[in-house]
């Protein structure tokens, strides 16, 4: 009964979304007012019905309904309720209906948000995010099925996957992913529209940046929380593989910083429009491709979903929008007309060029990496690996290049400068590099690679605390009070401040990174009940291994008492999990995170019985940091994109000849 | 024209198993080991085996595939035990399990074990069960990475000369 | 009778073992050690470099290093007695390719079609250099051929207002002469030479006010 209701619900967003997408290209073709509304009509009633498929949904996992296909798969009578509502997006089906859920969600806001602007653009772009809708419909009523019914329903499911039961962070990290992913649908919708009309106005620009934003906010967040699971939960100490999977995500996030950089030009100087437009249309592509390599079996990685029919589907979508994409750039990219030029290399325009290369280049240095041994074995008939140490190899060089871009870049002045110039800008921020790489070497940094990140964070810092002092100073020039001119400059100019901020988060990661990487220790140490070792500065003392059962897992603890310069810190208790369904145990690190480290305690194996523990034991410094720098830039991005004073400024420069209008725009600099 | 041969490649890839791994050892001569026995005893050397063609079978208790084949390869060794070596090896497994196995389900030929896992790694095991085909002049002409059935098994076996 | 069976097997399989028989030889596979034998806690440190270089075969793409399963386990031991042994880093990678293929190198090593993924990142960023050169020469060509064509179309602008012209609305006024101060560089946004010559000129100008 369940089963039959959500086939329908499914079948009916199908038909929906498949009408709404062709009311949306008529309407869009022929300028109908009518044509729009129904569109927008179907629209909402496609985000409507899939909300009722995912309610049904969880409805039904928290019912232990078996007669539902899904929740036959993953649900479990043994497992608590807020598992059981989390299993929705842990396997394949369900997180397909999750995707239309978000899908829809964004797609009734941006409809909503635009739905009396740009009418020659929205209702091509309303078209395209319900075409998108009716692929996912598709996969949903056909190979993914969520909703079948199950002839004979067991007594009692298996359960999801114990990894995700495993910590709280797994709650999290999906949700925002699919946020990140599913939205970036509707900036591709609006630059296909762009692309249909054969221009992009300067008009529509914000909003295609700003739903572009968006889910680059998310997307960023995202990462960051799949990066702190896979540190906090999986146990050997590092936070990034280059997994095929993690490439996945990483790859569309890269071209999105690409893109929104690329589009700040746009909005500024009227260029580059259809290198902007190809960059957002490659993002959407990239998200398809990384759903195909997350879902399709193809790829061996700890994400990988299991086989299915489902992967030659995605392929076949994805090689649909490819080709969408390719025709539409290459017969409507010679319309968009610029209304500025770019001058001069040795300039910021010169300097956006360089962030597009060395991102777009990162994005295809990661795609040939993961996709390599793919190709090699479809041609050659050999299987090799590109791993971790081929992507560090060639993420260190790019990831330092951009840190000095982001000091370089804004310290150059817009349009072609003088030589006097370029000193004048470029030679003070040297002290900061000078300072933070002496810094670093004082406390004990000695690897060429961090000392080179330290400097150039340190050149980027002071570059980025010049300019967001800069409008302070010129207000209080003006006669404002400290205080005041704190409060106003980034009010008055938000997008500026908070791009600012954004780079602070970028750079401080960086350094983060560089340090986590090389000036960690490690040790593996045997232990016997009441033994001590030590760490680092830490003194560890192995108290006891004691047996723990829960519903789900059995576990084996490890009770590790923690000293440090004398201090007791307490005690930590990593475990190693036998779930019912897995032969090999699960362990779960314990992480105690101060200010500039942590101390990180994994157990290799532990035996009650004989009082012995295997324990890997690193002190890994400044990763703290690396979650609260992207904190720093989710924040940034969101402060841009807060509905601004754009409009109060205006009039406020109406009426007060204190706030003359050109120097609004130099501030925005 | 780019984008067209990725998507090929990732076509031809779909059917691909990406957790199976194709052995280079196949043509080459198997590695050497010498390992104890279940139950104890000198340890048996692969020279010694030299002269009839040998099927390694790497299994575990805890693998429920090998259980499936364990009828098959049971059967086939006491039916060709003359012509043909059988030989286990344990794989990340402890002999007391084995020798419950054992009493169990029965065994017509012997189990080496492998305590360090150097005979598995040697021979490139990434999983149980996994059993290969070696001639009698010691060459692995084949390796199946499946529980075996009647005929995989005759088919693996025409490839080591019976 | 099945166990008897498999004793007589065994007793006829011991029989023929020396007292030494030699396991897998790595020496056989790679040949004699050509590193230094090492111990310690270089030993330690080495042998978890090395690890990391090997993919762990029944774990999803992490390497030896990192894996908590048994066979990783095993195979890091392994490559600590190695290294002890005096085996440098190639033979032992090569040992366990022997065994896993080139599977279990997560490097690409440098041979044959591997120089593709080596050099395509090098190659990638020649190639936006590149690009990025030829656009940023581009628009000084675009703003000759601009410049050519205002010349041409010159008599259109008759009907324009002129340089110093002002807006009827006299509040706008002020706004209108700091724009022009702006983009010119000049009070009263008239120059005394006559109209601004260039974009370029103009961008100087309003750099070097800005700066």
């Amino acid at each position: 009964m369940t089963a039959a209701a959500g086939r329908v619900l499914i079948l009916l967003a199908l038909l929906v979304s498949s009408a709404g997408a062709m009311a949306g290209f008529a309407a869009g073709a022929r300028g109908s007012e009518a044509g729009w509304r129904l569109t927008r009509r179907l629209a909402y009633a496609f985000a409507a019905l899939m909300a009722a498929a995912n309610a049904l949904m969880v409805w039904a996992l928290l019912r232990r309904d078996f007669s539902v296909g899904y929740v036959a798969h993953v649900g479990s009578r043994s497992v608590p309720d807020w598992v059981a509502v989390v299993s929705l997006w842990s396997s394949l089906e369900g997180s397909i209906l999750f995707w239309g859920l978000v899908l829809g969600v964004y797609v009734t806001a941006a409809t909503r948000a635009n739905r009396s602007r740009h009418p020659e653009y929205m209702p091509y772009a309303a078209a395209t995010w319900l075409a998108c809708g009716a692929f996912f419909s598709f996969l949903l009523a056909g190979p993914a099925q969520p909703f079948a019914t199950v002839p004979h329903p067991p007594a009692d499911g298996p359960g999801p996957n114990p990894l995700l039961q495993n910590h709280v962070l797994m709650i999290v990290h999906p949700p925002f992913l699919y946020l990140g992913y599913v939205g970036m649908t509707i900036p591709f919708g609006l630059a296909s529209a762009a692309l249909l009309r054969g221009r992009l106005g300067h008009d529509f620009i914000r909003p295609l940046r700003d739903w572009l934003m968006l889910p680059w906010i998310f997307l960023t967040c995202a990462i960051t929380l799949g990066a702190w699971w896979a540190y906090e939960v999986l146990g050997w100490g590092g936070y990034w593989a280059w997994d095929p999977v993690e490439n996945a995500s990483f790859l569309p996030w890269l071209t999105a910083t690409a893109a929104l950089h690329s589009a700040l030009l746009t909005e500024r100087k009227g260029v580059l429009k259809g290198w902007t437009t190809t960059l957002v249309m490659a993002t959407f592509l990239l998200t398809i491709l990384g759903t195909f390599m997350t879902r399709s079996g193809v790829f061996n990685s700890v994400h990988s979903f299991t086989q299915s029919a489902i992967g030659p589907t995605i392929l076949g979508f994805l090689a649909l929008v490819l080709v969408w994409s390719v025709i539409l750039l290459a017969a409507r990219i010679d319309r968009f007309s610029p209304e500025g030029q770019l001058l001069g290399a040795a300039s910021r325009d010169g300097m956006f060029l360089a962030n597009n290369l060395l991102f777009v280049l990162f994005t295809f240095t990661v795609l040939v990496g993961t996709v390599f041994p793919l190709v090699v074995e479809a041609v050659q008939n050999v299987q090799m690996s590109v791993g971790r140490p081929y992507f560090d190899r060639m993420a260190v060089p790019i990831g330092i290049a951009l840190l000095l871009l982001m000091g370089v870049g804004p310290a150059l002045p817009w349009g072609r400068a003088t030589p006097e110039q370029l000193k004048r800008a470029l030679l003070p921020p040297i002290f900061g590099a000078l300072l933070a790489a002496a810094l670093g070497a004082m406390l004990g940094v000695r690897a060429p690679w961090t000392l080179v990140a330290l400097g150039f964070g340190g050149y980027t810092a002071q570059v980025t605390l010049r300019e967001l002092w800069r409008p302070v100073a010129r207000r209080r020039a003006k006669g404002a009070g400290l205080g005041e001119a704190l409060v106003e400059s980034p009010r008055r100019s938000r997008r500026r401040t908070a791009a600012y901020v954004v780079h602070a988060g970028a750079a401080l990661a960086l350094v983060a990174i560089a340090v986590s990487s090389t000036m960690g220790t490690s040790k593996e140490l045997q232990l016997r009940e009441g033994q001590t070792a030590t760490v680092g500065a830490y003194t560890l003392t192995f108290l006891k291994a004691e047996e723990v059962r829960e519903p789900h897992r059995d576990a084996l603890v490890a009770r590790i008492g923690i000293m440090k310069g004398g201090r007791d810190l307490g005690v930590l208790t990593p475990r190693m999990n036998h779930y019912e369904s897995q032969r090999e145990p699960v362990g779960t690190p314990a992480v105690r995170t101060s200010l500039f480290e942590d101390l990180y305690l994994s157990v290799m194996n532990i035996d009650p019985a004989q009082g012995t523990l295997g324990l890997l034991a690193m002190v890994n410094p400044m990763v703290a940091w690396i979650w609260g720098a992207a904190l720093v830039m989710a924040l940034g991005g969101l402060a841009a994109l807060w509905p601004g004073h754009r409009a109060a400024a205006a009039v406020a420069a109406r009426v007060d000849p204190r706030v003359p209008a050109p120097s609004r725009v130099a501030a925005e600099g | 024209m780019l984008i067209a041969g990725l998507v090929g490649v990732l076509l031809l890839n779909l059917g691909r198993d990406p957790h199976s791994i194709r052995s280079p050892l196949v043509g080459r001569p198997a590695p050497p080991f010498a390992l104890a026995p279940v139950g104890g005893g000198a340890p048996v050397t692969s020279e010694s085996l030299r002269g009839r063609p040998l099927v390694l079978n790497f299994w575990a208790t805890w693998c429920a595939p090998c259980l499936e084949e364990h009828e098959t390869l049971q059967r086939a060794g006491a039916s060709l035990g003359g012509d043909v070596q059988f030989l286990g090896v344990v794989y990340e497994d402890e002999e007391d399990r084995v020798k419950a196995f054992q009493r169990r389900y029965g065994s017509t030929y012997p189990s080496l074990l492998d305590p360090d896992g150097k005979a598995a790694i040697a021979y490139g095991v990434a999983g149980v069960p996994e059993t290969y085909f070696v001639d009698a002049g010691g060459v692995i002409r084949a390796k199946y990475a499946f529980p075996l059935n009647a005929e995989t098994l005759a088919e693996n076996l025409k490839k080591v000369g019976r | 009778m099945r166990t008897i069976a498999g004793a007589v097997l065994l007793a006829a399989l011991a029989g023929g073992v020396s007292a030494q028989a030699p396991a897998d030889d790595p020496a056989q596979v790679v040949g004699a050690p050509r590193g230094p034998r090492l111990q310690g806690a270089a030993l330690e440190s080495h042998a978890k470099e090395v690890a990391g270089l090997l993919r762990c075969p029944v774990c999803q793409g992490l390497s030896v290093a990192d894996s908590p399963s048994t066979m990783a386990s095993n195979m890091r031991a392994q490559v600590k007695d190695l290294l002890a042994a005096g085996y440098d880093d190639e033979q032992i990678l090569a040992y366990f390719e022997r065994s896993y293929g080139e599977f279990v190198r997560l490097k690409p090593p440098l041979r044959g079609v591997n120089w593709l993924v080596w050099l395509a990142p090098v190659a990638g960023l020649l190639l936006g250099a590149a690009v990025i050169a030829w656009v940023l020469r581009g628009p000084r060509h675009a703003a000759a051929e601009r410049a050519a064509g205002q010349e041409e179309s010159g008599s259109e602008r008759a009907d324009l207002p002129g340089p110093d012209a002002l807006p009827p609305d006299r509040s706008l006024a002020p706004y209108v002469l700091r724009v022009r101060e702006r983009a010119y560089g000049w009070p009263g946004g008239v120059s005394p030479e006559g109209p601004p010559a260039s974009p370029a000129a103009v961008a100087d100008h309003a750099a070097r006010d800005r700066a």
